[in-house]
């Protein structure tokens, strides 16, 4: 019966999540194109339609963090990217930048249910977010009014991650590839760190599974990013800093075991169970080295440097 | 079991009350995600809106391509948005080979969701259409199980 109250409580916020973004607001939001600072005319462009395909669920701002969670390896605030100098975020690669990361970090809070300290996280979201003109798909209140209170983890998740996958698809559908490419990158950086960060002090296979199938997903990530990087400074900089990362990889062996699937109906739901893997060969000096890396990377650019 | 029926038949009917007025495909997805059940928590969701299918031609498509990771659990559902004159079903592939469905069209079973025991990390292929070729619009919502 609790489970059941809850889940009127969460349907009820997530109504009343909707009132709040109401239609002017996201009028308003339509009406004031920007220019980022790569016109969709000067990059080399990926056709809309590639680019789509790719970004899909490159990542995700909360299954690092749920994995982390379910190895049980501890929350540390330590590994928070500092909010206090996201007011001299000037330029919108910057800001696209740090959003991704103030999303994963947003995410590692909530999967840990620490939301009580995510206040700061979500006013520095919020300001990144109004600065890149998609503040109005970002419910700031009721987010924070259910960080606070603590009400409701599922609809905090829902929220949050709903958020970013709006600000994405916005921004995609306006042609502002670079900013919704720059979001991404943020997110799977930090989620890098945090991944790494806990992979060093833990042992679990799963884990460090992730962080060695990284590799794959690394690939189409600077392929996404690709195509910026020959239109300034700060996507050059920041495409041969994931060429590093990238390049650390270089040794980790990821292969692929047959198997048939298996489907069956449970509860009257049909489920599968993939028998086909996925199998990562990497050792402890190269997991050290892609920590490593990714830490000295992530700190470089939260820190502007 | 009975509790989540009594959930959902609530959200269904309390959403609509209380949302008037609101944009109607983020209703559906929150309905939808409330449907996907408890211990699921939201990835991401797509927005379906095709068109019927020419004669003789195949069934319209929206396609997507997502990243799966091994050891963790995915659902695909499925939610019509009110009025849509077809049935949204969601095919999972992975390379070109069909994995999943939640569409039978040999005994014509549909299912509103389907789990995925995810055991190789890659892209995958996700394929939306309406039953028949129909005109439809609706919602795909992907979340993972806790």
């Amino acid at each position: 019966m609790t489970g059941t109250i809850t889940k009127i409580a969460a349907v009820i916020l997530l109504v009343s999540a909707c009132s709040c973004r109401n239609g002017s607001t996201r009028q308003s939001g339509l009406s004031f194109p920007v220019a980022d600072s790569v016109p969709a005319g000067e990059a080399v462009k990926l056709s809309e339609e590639a680019v789509a395909d790719i970004v899909q669920n490159i990542a995700s701002p909360v299954e690092i963090a749920s994995i982390l969670q379910s190895m049980e390896v501890p929350f540390s605030a330590g590994y928070l990217a500092p909010t206090q100098g996201a007011d001299r975020l000037t330029t919108n690669f910057q800001k696209a930048l740090m959003l991704g990361i103030y999303g994963a970090d947003l995410g590692y809070l909530n999967m840990y249910e620490k939301t009580g300290n995510s206040v700061d996280v979500l006013s520095t979201i919020k300001r990144l977010a109004d600065g890149l003109r998609v503040g109005q798909f970002f419910d700031f209140e009721t987010i924070k009014r259910l960080s606070v209170s603590k009400s409701n983890l599922d609809s905090l998740l829902f929220l949050s991650v709903n958020s970013y996958n709006q600000i994405d698809r916005f921004l995609r559908d306006n042609n502002r590839g670079s900013i919704s490419a720059l979001m991404i990158a943020g997110v799977w950086i930090e989620g890098q760190y945090l991944a790494t960060q806990g992979a060093l002090n833990n042992t679990d296979e799963i884990l460090r599974d992730r962080i060695g199938e990284q590799k794959i997903i690394l690939g189409d990530l600077l392929m996404l990013l690709r195509p910026y990087s020959s239109s300034g400074e700060e996507y050059r900089t920041l495409y041969g800093m994931m060429e590093e990362i990238s390049s650390m990889y270089s040794g980790v062996k990821v292969s692929y075991r047959l198997g048939e699937p298996e489907t069956r109906e449970e509860d009257g739901r049909l489920v599968m169970v993939q028998h086909e893997e996925s199998i990562v060969e990497m050792s402890d000096a190269q997991l050290a080295q892609i920590a490593e890396k990714s830490k000295e990377i992530r700190n470089k650019l939260i820190s502007g440097n | 079991m009975k509790n989540r029926i009594l959930v959902i038949s609530l959200a269904l009917t309390i959403l609509p009350l209380l949302a008037a007025g609101q944009p109607a495909t983020d209703d559906l997805v929150s309905s939808c995600v409330i449907a996907a059940g408890e211990n699921t928590t939201y990835l991401k969701d797509f927005r379906v809106q095709l068109p019927k299918a020419a004669t003789n031609a195949s069934a319209p498509v929206h396609k997507a391509n997502m990243y799966l990771m091994k050891n963790m659990k995915y659902r695909f559902s499925v939610c019509d948005a009110p009025g849509s004159h077809g049935e949204l079903y969601i095919t999972l592939y992975d390379q070109g080979k069909e994995l999943i469905s939640s569409y039978n069209p040999g005994t014509g079973r549909k299912f509103s969701s389907v789990d995925f025991i995810c055991n190789k990390t890659g892209l995958y292929t996700i394929w939306y259409s309406f039953v028949g070729g129909e005109q439809g619009s609706g919602v795909g919502v992907v979340c993972m199980i806790k």
